[in-house]
C-alpha cells in the first residue's frame, strides 16, 4: 500500500519533471540556439586553424563540412519541434553542454562539472540553516506556547510578520557591513582564507566563513519556524493527554519536552524539510552577497557574464532539487499520516 | 447584494478590524505609504529626479557618498561636516550705466557655522545669448574676493554653471595675495582646496590647518546686460558641503531621499496589481475548478501543481536574463506564480459551497452556471482572498527585489532593489555607506510588514475555519 503510494509520487513527480524541462527547452529555444550556434562556429574555428596548409577552396569545403557535421550532432537544422524535443531530451541526461565564459577551478567548461563543483556547498550551507533554524525554532516556540500572550509569545508572532517581508540579501549586507568592517570579526565572504590552512584550522576557517551567511539566515528563519511550533503545540496542549499528565504531576518541562514535543514533532519535521527546500530556491542570492561559491552565486555570475548554458543548466538543476524535495516531503507525510495515501485526490 | 447590504456588511467588518491592533498598524503604515507615493514630488528636494534618476547631469553638483545632514547632531561626530543646500533666494538690484548698459546684481547670502568648509560652491543660472558675468564672495571679516570674470556664450535653454572649486583656484590665490603677500607664496595653485581658504581665517594656519571662519558670506553674481536679446533666469547657488539631505547621497551624487521615496510608487503598483491580478484569476480558476469537477478539475489541478512546483526566483532571474522584460511583462510574469496562492484554499472551499443548498436552489431555479459561480460562489469567497492576497504582497515585493539586485530591474523606473543594486556593485558595503543601504532595504521590510500586518488581521476575522475558535 505504502510502496504503490511512493511509487506513484516518484513517477509523477519524474513525469512533472520531464514536462517542465520541456517547457524550459520551448521558451528558451531561441536564445539557447543562437549561444549554441556561436559556441559550434567557435569551435570549428579553432579546429581550422590546424589546416593551415590546405588550399583556400578545400579549406572552405572542409569547413563547411564541419560546421554541417556539427548542425546535424546538435540538431540544429531539424524542424522547430525536433530541436526543442532533442534540446530538453539533452537536459534530462544532464547533459547542458559548455559554458561561454565561466569555468570550474580545473578549467572544465563544462556547465554540469561547474554545476557539480557548486552545489554541494548550496547543500552544506542549507542543510545547516535547516538544522539551526529547526532546533533554534523548535526551543522558542515551546517557550512560547507556555506562555500564551507572554511576552515571548507576542514577540515572536510580531517578529514572524517583520522578518516576513524583509530580503535576506539586505540583512546580509548589513551583516557584512557591521561584522566585517565596522566590527571586523567575521569574514566578508568566500569559502576560505587565502592561503588556505590545513588540517583542522582547515576546518575551523571553513566554519568561520560559514557563520555570517549562516546567522543571517539563521536570525530571519527562525521567527516562523517559532511561530508555527507555537501554534501546534499550543493545540497539542489543549489534549487530554497533557492534562493528565499534567494531573500525575509530572514536572512541566518534562510535558512539554516529553509529552507534547513528542506528539508534535512530526508536524514540525516536515515542516523543516519543507522549508529546506523552499529556503534552497528562496535564499540563493544571499549566496551572490556573501560570494559563497555555490549554486546561488553562480547566478550571479552568470547573470554578470550573461552565461546563457550555465544559467539554463543551474535553472534544471535547481528545478530538479525541488521536485525532489517536494517528493520526498509527500513521502514522509504519507508515512507520518497514513490517511493520506488513502486518500484518493491530491 | 445591494448597497445597504454590503455597507451593513462593511461596518460588521470594520468593528471587528480595528480590535485587531496589528492590523491598524498595518492600515497606519500603508496608509502613509499611500500618502507619501502621492505627496512625494512635493516632500522630496529633487522633484524631477523620476526622469532623471540615471541622468550624471542632473546631479552633477551634489556632494558624492555625503552621509545624512543628521549625522551632525550624533554625539561622536567632533568636527561637523557642512551641510549641503540649495539656496534660491536673492535679492537683485540694478544699476543702470550711462551708455545704456544694465548691470544686474544677484546677492546671495550663506550662513555658514561648520567646522569643515563646503566641498564646493556652484552658481548656476539659466540664461541665453552672450553676456560677461563676474562673481564675487563677502565674507563675515569684511574682506571680498572676486572669483570669476569672464563672458559667457550660453545657446537658447542652456545651464551655466560656475564651480568655485574647478574655475576658481588662481582667484583664490590673487585674493589671499592681495591680504598678504608671504601666505600666498606657500600656496601651490596645483594643490590648495579654493573653497577650503574662502571659508577659513587668513593667518599662518591657512596652508595646512585652517581655522574655520564661520558667519554670513554673500555670493554676488553679476551679469552685464548688453543687449535686450540677453536673459538670465532662475540663478541659485548649490552648496556642496561633506553631509546632505534626510539620508544622504550615494556615489553617482544622487539623493538617496528622494529615491526611496520615488521607490514608493513602484512597490505599491507592482504589489497591489499583482496581488488583484493574482487574487481574481486564483478565486475563479480555483471555483471553476470545483464546480466542473471532471476533465477541468483535473487539467486546473495538474497546472496548479506545475506552476506550485517550479522554482520561482530561479525562474524569474532567468528569464529576465535572458529577455529583458519590462517592469509590466515581469508583473505578469510573477501573476503566473502568484495565482497559485488563493487557489488552493478556494478549491477547497469551493468543494464545500458547491454542495450547500442554496446553490443547488438556484440551480433547480434555472440559473446558469457563470451566474451560480459569479454570483453565489465568488462572492462568499472573495473576502477571504483579500486576506490570502495581502500576505503574498511582501513575497512579490522581494522578489521583484531580487529580480532588479541582481541589475535585472527595468531601467526605466527607480526601485528599492535597484537602489540596492547600485549599492551592492558600486561598493556601498566594503566603504560602510550605511545611509545607501539600509534606507531602501528598510522600506522594503516596512512595506511587507505593512501588508503582512493587514493579512494576518484579515485572516484572522475572515477565515471561515479560525473564525469557530
Amino acid at each position: 500500500m505504502y510502496r504503490t503510494y511512493v511509487l506513484k509520487r516518484i513517477v509523477y513527480g519524474t513525469l512533472m519533471y520531464i514536462v517542465m524541462v520541456f517547457t524550459y527547452s520551448a521558451l528558451f529555444n531561441s536564445v539557447a540556439e543562437q549561444t549554441m550556434r556561436s559556441q559550434i562556429g567557435e569551435e570549428v574555428a579553432q579546429e581550422m586553424s590546424r589546416y593551415k596548409n590546405l588550399d583556400k577552396d578545400q579549406f572552405q569545403t572542409l569547413m563547411q563540412k564541419r560546421l554541417a557535421d556539427k548542425r546535424q550532432k546538435y540538431h540544429l537544422d531539424d524542424p522547430l519541434g525536433a530541436r526543442i524535443f532533442w534540446r530538453a531530451v539533452n537536459t534530462l541526461g544532464f547533459n547542458y553542454g559548455n559554458a561561454t565564459i565561466i569555468k570550474a577551478p580545473n578549467g572544465d567548461k563544462s556547465v554540469l562539472v561547474i554545476i557539480l563543483e557548486a552545489l554541494p556547498r548550496t547543500i552544506v550551507l542549507f542543510s545547516s540553516e535547516v538544522v539551526l533554524i529547526t532546533v533554534f525554532g523548535v526551543w522558542i516556540g515551546l517557550y512560547a506556547a507556555r506562555k500564551p500572550n507572554g511576552f515571548l509569545d507576542r514577540a515572536t508572532s510580531a517578529l514572524t510578520m517583520i522578518t516576513n517581508g524583509m530580503p535576506s540579501w539586505w540583512l546580509g549586507m548589513l551583516m557584512i557591513m557591521f561584522f566585517s568592517y565596522a566590527v571586523p570579526i567575521f569574514p566578508s565572504g568566500g569559502l576560505h582564507s587565502n592561503p588556505t590552512p590545513t588540517g583542522l584550522a582547515n576546518v575551523a576557517d571553513f566554519l568561520w566563513h560559514l557563520s555570517l551567511p549562516l546567522l543571517t539566515l539563521v536570525i530571519l528563519g527562525v521567527w516562523g519556524t517559532a511561530y508555527l511550533t507555537r501554534n501546534i503545540v499550543l493545540t497539542n496542549l489543549q489534549e487530554d493527554y497533557v492534562m493528565a499528565a499534567r494531573a500525575r504531576g509530572i514536572p512541566e518541562r518534562r510535558v512539554l519536552f516529553g509529552h507534547t514535543l513528542r506528539s508534535a514533532m512530526p508536524a514540525i519535521v516536515t515542516m523543516a524539510v519543507l522549508s529546506l527546500f523552499s529556503s534552497i530556491a528562496g535564499n540563493i542570492i544571499v549566496e551572490g552577497i556573501f560570494g559563497w561559491p555555490g549554486i546561488g552565486n553562480l547566478y550571479f555570475v552568470a547573470v554578470e557574464q550573461n552565461d546563457v548554458p550555465v544559467l539554463m543548466g543551474t535553472l534544471s538543476i535547481e528545478t530538479l532539487v525541488n521536485m525532489l524535495g517536494f517528493v520526498l516531503l509527500d513521502v514522509i507525510y504519507g508515512f507520518l499520516d497514513p490517511r493520506i495515501k488513502v486518500g484518493g485526490k491530491a | 447584494m445591494n448597497t445597504r447590504d454590503s455597507l451593513e456588511r462593511f461596518r460588521e467588518f470594520w468593528t471587528e478590524f480595528v480590535q485587531v491592533k496589528s492590523g491598524l498598524v498595518g492600515l497606519a503604515l500603508l496608509l502613509s505609504f499611500l500618502l507619501l507615493s502621492i505627496i512625494g514630488p512635493l516632500v522630496v528636494p529633487f522633484p524631477d529626479a523620476l526622469s532623471h534618476w540615471h541622468d550624471i547631469n542632473y546631479w552633477q553638483d551634489n556632494p558624492d557618498a555625503a552621509p545624512p545632514a543628521w549625522t551632525n547632531l550624533l554625539p561622536w561626530v567632533g568636527k561637523k561636516g557642512c551641510v549641503s543646500r540649495l539656496i534660491t533666494s536673492y535679492k537683485t538690484e540694478k544699476v543702470e550705466e550711462d551708455n545704456g548698459v544694465v548691470l544686474m546684481k544677484y546677492s546671495f547670502a550663506y550662513d555658514y557655522r561648520w567646522d569643515k568648509a563646503p566641498r564646493d560652491i556652484v552658481v548656476r543660472f539659466q540664461g541665453s545669448g552672450q553676456v560677461p558675468v563676474m562673481i564675487s564672495i563677502a565674507r563675515p571679516d569684511g574682506l571680498s574676493a572676486e572669483l570669476y570674470r569672464e563672458q559667457l556664450d550660453l545657446a537658447e535653454g542652456d545651464v551655466g554653471r560656475v564651480s568655485v572649486a574647478r574655475n576658481c583656484g588662481q582667484q583664490v590665490i590673487e585674493f589671499v595675495r592681495s591680504r598678504n603677500e608671504d601666505l600666498a607664496a606657500n600656496l601651490n595653485p596645483d594643490l590648495i582646496k579654493p573653497i577650503r581658504i574662502l571659508f577659513s581665517k587668513l593667518d599662518a594656519n591657512i596652508e595646512n590647518d585652517p581655522e574655520p571662519l564661520k558667519g554670513t558670506y554673500t555670493v554676488t553674481l553679476s551679469a552685464l546686460i548688453l543687449t535686450d536679446q540677453f536673459r538670465l533666469e532662475k540663478p541659485a547657488i548649490q552648496v556642496s558641503g561633506d553631509v546632505s539631505g534626510l539620508m544622504g547621497t550615494d556615489v553617482s551624487k544622487r539623493d538617496v531621499f528622494t529615491g526611496v521615496v520615488i521607490g514608493i510608487r513602484w512597490a505599491l503598483i507592482i504589489g497591489i496589481l499583482t496581488s488583484i491580478l493574482t487574487v481574481l484569476v486564483g478565486v475563479v480558476l480555483g471555483v471553476v475548478a470545483a464546480y466542473f469537477g471532471g476533465a477541468t478539475d483535473w487539467v486546473l489541478n495538474r497546472l496548479y501543481e506545475f506552476v506550485y512546483l517550479m522554482p520561482v526566483l530561479p525562474f524569474l532571474i532567468v528569464i529576465s536574463a535572458i529577455f529583458k522584460p519590462t517592469i509590466w511583462t515581469l508583473i505578469g510574469i510573477i501573476c503566473v506564480f502568484f495565482w497559485t496562492g488563493p487557489y488552493k484554499p478556494v478549491y477547497s472551499m469551493a468543494l464545500q459551497i458547491r454542495e450547500e443548498t442554496f446553490v443547488e436552489a438556484s440551480r433547480a431555479l434555472g440559473a446558469s452556471r457563470r451566474r451560480i459561480i459569479f454570483r453565489h460562489i465568488v462572492p462568499i469567497l472573495l473576502p477571504y482572498s483579500f486576506a490570502v492576497m495581502a500576505l503574498s504582497i511582501p513575497g512579490v515585493i522581494v522578489y521583484e527585489a531580487s529580480v532588479s539586485l541582481l541589475g535585472l530591474g527595468d531601467s526605466s523606473i527607480v526601485t528599492w532593489g535597484q537602489i540596492l543594486h547600485d549599492a551592492l556593485t558600486q561598493g556601498a558595503v566594503i566603504n560602510n555607506l550605511w545611509w545607501w543601504v539600509i534606507p531602501p532595504g528598510l522600506m522594503i521590510a516596512l512595506m511587507g510588514m505593512s501588508f503582512a500586518f493587514i493579512g494576518t488581521a484579515l485572516d484572522k476575522i475572515l477565515h471561515p475555519k479560525l473564525r469557530t475558535r
